[in-house]
């Protein structure tokens, strides 16, 4: 199936309105100011001149908060809410929130506040405070952080690395990233005799409901949260924004709508970033490749309070098949902006060091990389006796190397004019997973379909995936489908996030509308219905019975109904106990880099990719082509640098590079389907994410194989290549 | 050590500024400009502080929200309109010196016929999040009418972090072919 995005029109002519774009009568504008100093006490504030500046209506500090309680949820553990205690644990933390009548007028007295710090020295380097590393718990399936799997008689991973005729390791490193959405975290909110209303772009209005309602400590019935529209989350609006929650809060102190939008500096310090990563990997093989032992310790950047973990080294555990894997993650924990998910969470900085490793690997081994990557595929994760449900990365990479003229490439590149030609590939995968989901299905009189769900779509296509599913499981038309999203009154589930929603929405929608058909069947036999005490099926929108039929909109009408409704939802069940489930990828890339400046360009990319089912094709290749464009720019273009003294030293869209139209070449999606139908019932898979994956690697190994040098570390700059570029 | 200095809401990058830089900055002589402006044909009138932007303008005085304030430095390009039937940054141009008639993306469609470009933007899927693609197509039928010789180059200046990069340039050479069919 393909179709054109359904919310485009709305998007190509302005007409899609994300929560900023929302104007009220009445509305205040909020201002957010944040901390100089990365680490101390606010001793005092001085706010006199900011609240005698004109139009100023009030000016919210720490020492005069707005109150506002830690939600805590399951997934995300507690969310972080600005004001409420005087330490200051990152630089570029809210400390303060102005509002007036105009934007201006806020912005420029938030200018005024002076604010004193009692200031302590700040950690920020990861490598500097190794010494501070600590366990990280255990992850989100529960499995522990750090595990060793040995082979029968061999007593330590260090013996059976020992006892390998090849081995290789090296040191690879992440920097910190941002997620840089185009939409900055903002909010317009009010309050009404039903309550709150916040309009405020992110990952699942249920979940911000529940932020909300928790934080305000009011029910959760009595807050709505409206975003249609996300200007891009990718992770990064998982967790309700400083602005939704001192908008809704100030808004109810001042009883009139209050907007507030963080500056894309703000962004950068007072939402949260991908944490940085230091990454130690030993790969011990026989001589004709086959890894006898794998060994991957990690260590990644947190703040104060360890709020997330970027769990890199869970990479080695699914990715190849060894007989002695011994992997740790440890956490350190830095005065630094709050960490957080960022698209792939651990498969994308995990799979730069793994997959660079095993370029490394080929080349000790004078090797075909793919060729090596096919003798080690894993059955499973390792430790694990459950088998992946589905697995075709090998055609990936058939079909990669075919399309690409992989049989072109020479270990050492090869030379056009100044430019040096290289290729690498890598292995993407992402794990699939499903999160318990539940939508409603209203079949309407006029013959056509509502599909709800409190989801989002950031730039998904999950809409539109939402009108494909639905008109499936109705047996209709796609056209006679309205899905509807991102609203707290749809029930819970579709949230933008481990890249599940397909799967998960999908997997209620079938749920829901069988439930909406047997309920639209047995009202058309029930007694003075028009198909009374008749056996009736359901085909192409229509009842049958007794030898005619009539449409369900005409079904209703003859009811005197205007609709009818049903719920359904979906949940990972007993499959959990049969399969493990992931998806997988075959990247490759060509880079070109120039023999006297070092200047890197990617010249051609072909990803190939096996998802499950693919649901819509054009929006699919969009994504993934969207996430291997993300690959690039971690191998070449983005990473933050933050300071000693915690400052960013490019917290904003000059200095913070991201690629730009000219820095991207043509790029080539391929699918290999097969519906994986034993992961859930619509037999797709998700990708949101698995683009990403290994590409930084496919870079890096690229410009190996065209210039012989290896840098393990990303971004990859200029200077890294310079002194090696051969003469 | 207590160190006291004033926290610089507007632009955390830069260093604290001494105080007295900023002591008159409330006591300043506030002076609203009177602006009669040409948005998407209509005329409006307004009555505004100097320092106001047209995007701010836009957005907040006129509830015109197709330009988007991706940065409000004019690093992103999401803020993209057109004035004089040049494409602006609108973050970067004060609201009291635009003269000529504006153009945003909310105005480029005739009725609920797309614009060529608005439509090959539909065809080509040449956005995902969607925040970006005002000023994207903004910039996109600027290429079109000038007839830039470098696609990629010209539409640097408009970031799209969901990378819809190669979709838009299609979307453009699409608007192109069917122009050199006419």
């Amino acid at each position: 199936m393909t179709t054109t995005r359904i919310d485009a029109p709305l998007k190509v002519t302005g007409r899609a309105r994300y929560g900023s774009d929302h104007n009220l009568p009445g509305m205040l504008y909020g201002h957010v100011m944040t901390s100089t100093i990365a680490n101390g006490e606010i001793v005092a504030m001085d706010v006199a001149a900011a609240q005698a500046a004109p139009g100023v209506v009030a000016v919210y500090t720490p020492f005069d908060p707005l109150t506002l309680r830690t939600p805590t949820t399951p997934m995300l553990g507690d969310t972080w809410v600005p004001l409420q205690d005087r330490t200051v644990t990152h630089y570029g933390q809210p400390v303060a929130f102005v509002v007036a009548e105009t934007y201006e007028q806020a912005r420029d007295a938030s200018a005024l506040v002076e604010v004193s710090y009692d200031e302590r020295p700040a950690r920020t380097s990861l490598a500097g405070n190794l010494e501070l590393a600590e366990d990280a718990p255990p992850g989100l399936d529960g499995e522990p952080s750090s595990s060793v799997v040995l082979a029968e008689g061999v007593e330590s991973i260090e013996d059976a690395l020992a006892s390998s005729p090849v081995v290789v390791g090296g040191r690879y490193s992440t920097p910190t990233q941002n997620h840089a959405a185009m939409e900055p975290h903002s909010a317009v909110a009010h309050w009404d005799a039903d309550g709150l209303t916040v309009y405020s772009g992110n990952q699942g209005a249920f979940v911000q409901q529940a932020d909300l309602a928790a934080a305000l400590e009011v029910d959760p019935s009595a807050v709505h949260t409206v975003n249609p529209f996300v200007g891009g989350a990718f992770g990064g609006k998982g967790r309700t924004s400083v602005p939704a929650f001192l908008a809704a809060a100030a808004s109810r102190a001042l009883g009139r709508p209050v907007k507030a939008a963080l500056s894309r500096e703000q962004v950068f310090t007072a939402t949260a970033n991908r944490p940085e990563t230091l990454q130690e990997i030993t790969l011990g093989a026989d001589r004709d490749g086959t890894l006898i032992a794998v060994r991957h310790d990690s260590w990644c950047s947190a703040d104060t309070d360890r709020s997330f973990v970027e769990p890199t080294s869970a990479t080695s555990r699914v990715a190849y098949r060894t007989p002695n894997l011994a992997v740790s993650q440890k956490v350190v924990p830095l005065h630094i902006p709050r960490t957080t998910f960022m698209r792939a969470p651990g498969e994308a900085p995990g799979s730069f060091a793994l997959e660079s490793a095993m370029d490394e690997l080929a080349v000790a081994l004078d090797m075909d990389p793919i060729e090596l990557r096919l003798r080690n595929g894993s059955l499973g994760p390792a430790g694990s006796d459950l088998q992946w449900s589905s697995k075709y990365l090998d055609d990936c990479y058939r079909i990669g190397a075919e399309h690409f003229g992989w049989s072109s490439r020479t270990p050492t590149g090869r030379r056009e004019g100044d430019w040096l030609v290289g290729m690498g590939t890598a292995t993407a995968m992402f794990p699939a997973l499903r999160f318990p989901t539940t939508t409603e299905i209203t079949l309407q009189a006029d013959d056509t379909a509502l599909v709800s769900v409190g989801g989002s779509d950031p730039g998904t296509g999950l809409l539109t995936v939402m009108a494909l599913l639905g008109a499936e499981a109705l047996d209709l038309g796609p056209e006679r489908i309205t899905p509807r999203l991102g609203l707290s009154a749809y029930p819970p589930g579709g949230m933008s996030g481990g890249s599940t929603a397909t799967a998960s929405v999908g997997s209620a929608i079938v749920a829901a509308a069988s439930a909406v058909l047997e309920e639209l069947q047995s009202l058309a036999s029930a007694p003075d219905a028009p198909f009374a005490g008749q056996d009736v099926t359901y085909a192409d929108g229509r009842v049958l019975g007794g030898g005619r039929s009539m449409t369900f909109g005409e079904l209703l009408s003859a009811l005197g109904r205007d609709t009818i409704s049903a719920i359904g939802s979906a949940a990972p069940g007993e499959e959990m106990t049969k399969h493990s489930f992931s998806s997988f990828g075959a990247q490759f890339c060509e880079v070109r880099v120039h023999r006297w400046t070092g200047d890197v360009r990617v010249s051609r990319m072909l990803g190939v990719f096996d998802a499950g089912r693919i649901v819509n094709d054009q929006a699919a290749r969009s994504q993934l082509k969207g996430g291997m464009i993300w690959g690039v720019s971690a191998a070449l273009h983005e990473g933050l640098e933050i300071e000693d003294d915690g400052r960013l030293a490019n917290g904003d869209l000059a200095g913070y590079l991201l690629p730009v139209n000219a820095d991207i070449p043509e790029i080539d999606v391929q699918f290999v389907q097969h519906p994986d139908t034993l992961h859930n019932p619509v037999g797709a898979r998700g990708i949101g994410e698995i683009g990403v994956v290994g590409m930084a690697a496919a870079v890096a190994n690229a410009v190996y194989n065209a210039t012989g040098v290896r840098v393990r570390h990303t971004p990859i700059t200029i200077e890294d290549l310079l002194e090696g570029l051969p003469s | 050590m207590i160190i006291r200095f004033p926290v610089y809401g507007l632009t955390s990058q830069h260093p604290p500024m001494p105080h007295h830089r900023l002591g008159g900055h409330a006591a300043r002589k506030r002076i609203p400009v009177d602006i009669s402006l040409e948005v998407n044909g209509r005329t409006e009138n307004l009555d505004v502080e100097p320092g106001v932007t047209l995007l701010d303008a836009l957005r907040e005085r006129l509830d015109v929200t197709g330009p988007k304030k991706g940065c409000d430095r004019g690093q992103c390009g999401a803020c993209t309109v057109h004035v004089g039937g040049r494409p602006v940054l609108s973050c970067l141009t004060l609201v009291a010196t635009v003269r000529e008639p504006v153009t945003t993306v909310d105005g480029l469609a005739t009725g609920d016929a797309l614009h060529p470009v608005q439509q090959a933007f539909v065809d080509q899927d040449a956005l995902q999040c969607g925040f970006c693609t005002s000023g994207q197509i903004m910039s996109a039928v600027a290429a079109v009418e000038q007839d830039v010789d470098d696609v990629r180059e010209f539409m640097s200046g408009n970031l799209c972090r969901c990378s819809a990069y190669p979709n838009i340039v299609a979307a453009i050479e699409q608007v192109r072919r069917a122009d050199a069919v006419v």
